[in-house]
């Protein structure tokens, strides 16, 4: 059995016809090719397009609505206040929202590094996230309907983590999604998800 | 292979079981049947072999089989499902039984995958010996899959339970979450015991204390009965890079953690723990669901010493030498903990002033000197040690927990800052693993250490993680070439390891 691999390995030494476990034998021959590729792929801090703000600012705004509704319907029941506070809840809701909204974009980056896909975002709570190539499980591109209006989507990263898809970029046109998808999986290959978990 | 005959009407039993309270609330809301005792007879038994019938043909159409490299389980009485599971992906096999599946000499037995949130595959039920055989098959296939000439070898035990640690579990591993069903109860006791007395502050300084008391001991029995029940005859084994556990009084649990898919260890010792000198060791693997955290606890409780000895051979990690955050993140928490104090002062004086009630608010202002101990104690039990190939991250003070993470074994990680934090240039780094207690809130984490040693940490933490994944495999290539050059054929080892 090894002889006739040893023979294949011979002639084809890179052929497809070999057991993954022959193949990742030279792995460091492989990759090579792929190094350039990698450099190609990886680059600098990347924002998100601005129109996801006007996502966020509804997303926000549903939100304080829904608030003022239920305020409003508790305090024409309650003795004091009245149904205008549901009012006042909401443009203030609403206010604060959009102020986070514009703070959220500009904080939000992301980077495509050499092993790493990097996160950095949060207004009130600042958060940067790392997340390796090698753990990347599958990544998914998304759309909801507000995203849709505004030629959005969202790529999303799963990893084996129990945070779930605590890994994911919103506020790309499509092409930028579908290429940062192509690219995470090219990265994602060449780093040999072979560890996953 | 089917499972066993007797299962047909173990399982039939069961279900009616589990319907019990339909009949229940079916007798006693038509009164009109007003048969009694034989109608309710009469519904059970048609009830049961309405559930034998089906039984027998989920038994009938039941199969599973246990090839080189798969279990293959064809399953389904109405919708059929054929599912195949590899062994080099199985994480954790486990049987238990409970009394009447011990009286019949059957057993439960569950794998798990890292995949997918329930049990991927159950046999309900099989006979205790061929539970025995799955598991000890499932192992040895499971080595085969790796090296062939690893001879199988003899278990050597590692743990097992004494009957001293088993009743001191029962004091040490008071639940909380018993405590506040105790605590519910309280009520109902209360008032009759107050109302013997006419100033409601002396009575309420009388009934306190007592009625504290009261919860703790009656909280301590019914753990301390739970503890016992649990991890009755607790045994620990090795066998090559698995261990075998078994435990239970009534209903009996004995599994297997293959030792390549552990994630993370945890030692608790929650306060009562440490004084006595006793520790536990939970082993976390990515199969379980998550809220199965009971059925991990590689050793319930043991001498602190031993039970780093037995985490050091699982993970060998150094001596552990922790850094704490620095003394600005102990003003934090004096900070908060104060202003839950004066909350409480606040509004037992509102409550004094504006409601009927009269008592002794000034009390209360007691709890603030004692939020400045808690502040301390809290920032005392925190920690954090960066070692070549671990991360040990330690905090809690009623329960304290120390998480050794293998580089190996992260999957992401972040560190994070709240505006709080910021004002002090503290920042929190968070460690995922695919471990499955990740979904509570004890998550490996290095608390409000300096914002720069975090952004560090981060950092040194991707770096090493890389650096293992590259020399894992070139360990592997190794093996690999070798293994070619005596010329032996080994399967591919498979990816999730």
């Amino acid at each position: 059995m090894d002889e006739r691999d040893g023979d294949r390995m011979r002639e084809r030494p890179f052929g497809e016809d070999l057991t993954p476990a022959i193949r990742r034998t030279d792995a460091e021959n492989r990759s090579d090719a792929s190094v350039a590729d990698i450099d190609e792929l990886i680059g600098p801090p990347q924002t998100l397009e601005s129109e996801i703000q006007g996502v966020w600012a509804i997303q926000s705004a549903v939100s304080a609505a829904i608030l003022g509704v239920i305020a409003a319907v508790a305090f024409s029941v309650l003795s004091v206040g009245g149904p205008w506070v549901g009012g006042v809840l909401f443009v203030v809701g609403t206010i604060v929202g959009i102020a986070l909204t514009i703070l959220r974009y500009r904080i939000w980056t992301y980077q495509v590094r050499s092993d790493s896909l990097y996160l950095r975002r949060g207004v009130v709570t600042r958060v940067n996230t790392v997340a390796p190539y090698i753990r990347i499980q599958h990544v998914d591109t998304r759309r909801g309907p507000v995203e849709r209006v505004f030629g959005l989507a969202t790529t999303v990263v799963y990893t084996a983590g129990s945070r779930g898809a605590d890994v994911s970029i919103p506020g790309l046109t499509p092409e930028r999604a579908a290429d940062l998808q192509a690219r995470l999986k090219q990265l994602a290959i060449a780093a040999e998800g072979e560890d996953a978990v | 292979m089917k499972l066993d005959p007797l299962s047909i009407p173990f399982r039939a039993a069961e279900s009616i079981v589990r319907l019990a309270w339909v009949l229940v609330v079916f007798v006693i809301g038509s009164p009109a049947l007003g048969g009694g005792v034989s109608s309710v007879l009469g519904l059970v038994v048609t009830g049961f072999v309405i559930a034998l019938g089906y039984q027998l043909v989920y038994y009938q159409r039941f199969e599973y089989e246990l090839t080189n490299d798969t279990l293959d389980i064809v399953s389904g009485v109405i919708s059929r499902r054929d599912r195949e599971i590899p062994i080099g992906r199985v994480q954790n096999v486990d049987i238990s039984r409970n009394v009447f599946q011990r009286a019949l000499g059957v057993a439960q037995i569950n794998l798990e995958t890292a995949g997918g949130s329930s049990t991927e595959a159950s046999l309900r039920y099989v006979s205790h010996e061929e539970a025995k055989r799955l598991q000890s098959e499932l192992g040895r296939l499971k080595r085969g899959a790796r090296d062939e000439t690893e001879e199988e070898q003899p278990e050597r035990e590692l743990f097992s339970i004494t009957s001293k640690e088993l009743s001191l579990l029962g004091v040490v591993g008071i639940d909380l979450r018993l405590l506040s069903v105790v605590t519910v109860l309280l009520p109902v006791v209360a008032p009759s015991l107050r109302e013997q007395f006419a100033d409601p502050l002396l009575g309420l300084a009388v009934t306190a204390p007592l009625a504290a008391a009261g919860i703790v001991a009656v909280t301590a029995v019914i753990s301390g009965i739970i503890a016992v029940a649990n991890y009755y005859g607790f045994r620990l084994a090795r066998r090559n890079d698995e261990l075998l556990y078994e435990r239970g009084l009534l209903q009996r649990y004995s599994g297997s953690i293959p030792l390549e898919k552990v994630q993370v260890l945890t030692i608790s010792e929650n306060v009562i723990a440490r004084r006595l000198g006793y520790a536990s060791l939970g082993v976390e693997t990515a199969g379980y669901a998550p809220g199965d955290a009971e059925s991990q606890s590689a050793v319930p409780l043991a001498d602190r010493d031993r039970v780093f000895d037995l985490a050091r051979s699982v993970e060998n990690f150094e001596e552990i030498a922790f850094e704490r955050p620095p003394k600005r993140a102990r003003e934090r928490y004096v900070v908060r903990y104060s202003l839950v104090a004066l909350i409480v002062v606040g509004s037992a004086f509102a409550a004094d002033t504006y409601t009927g009630l009269t008592f002794a608010w000034y009390v209360t202002v007691a709890l603030v000197p004692l939020a400045v101990v808690a502040a301390h104690l809290k920032w005392l039990n925190l920690g954090y040690a960066v070692q070549s190939e671990y991360i040990v991250l330690r905090q809690g003070f009623w329960t304290r927990t120390i998480t050794v993470v293998p580089y190996y074994r992260v999957q992401t990680v972040l560190d994070s800052q709240t505006v709080l934090q910021r004002r002090r240039r503290l920042a929190t780094v968070v460690v995922d693993t695919a471990g499955s207690s990740g979904l509570t809130n004890r998550q490996p984490r290095a608390l409000d250490i300096d914002e720069s040693r975090a952004k560090e940490l981060r950092e040194t933490v991707a770096d090493r993680l890389q650096e293992m994944v590259r020399h894992r495999r070139s360990e592997r290539r190794r093996a690999r070439l070798q293994s070619i050059e005596t010329g032996r054929e080994e399967a591919p080892s498979e990816s999730v390891s």
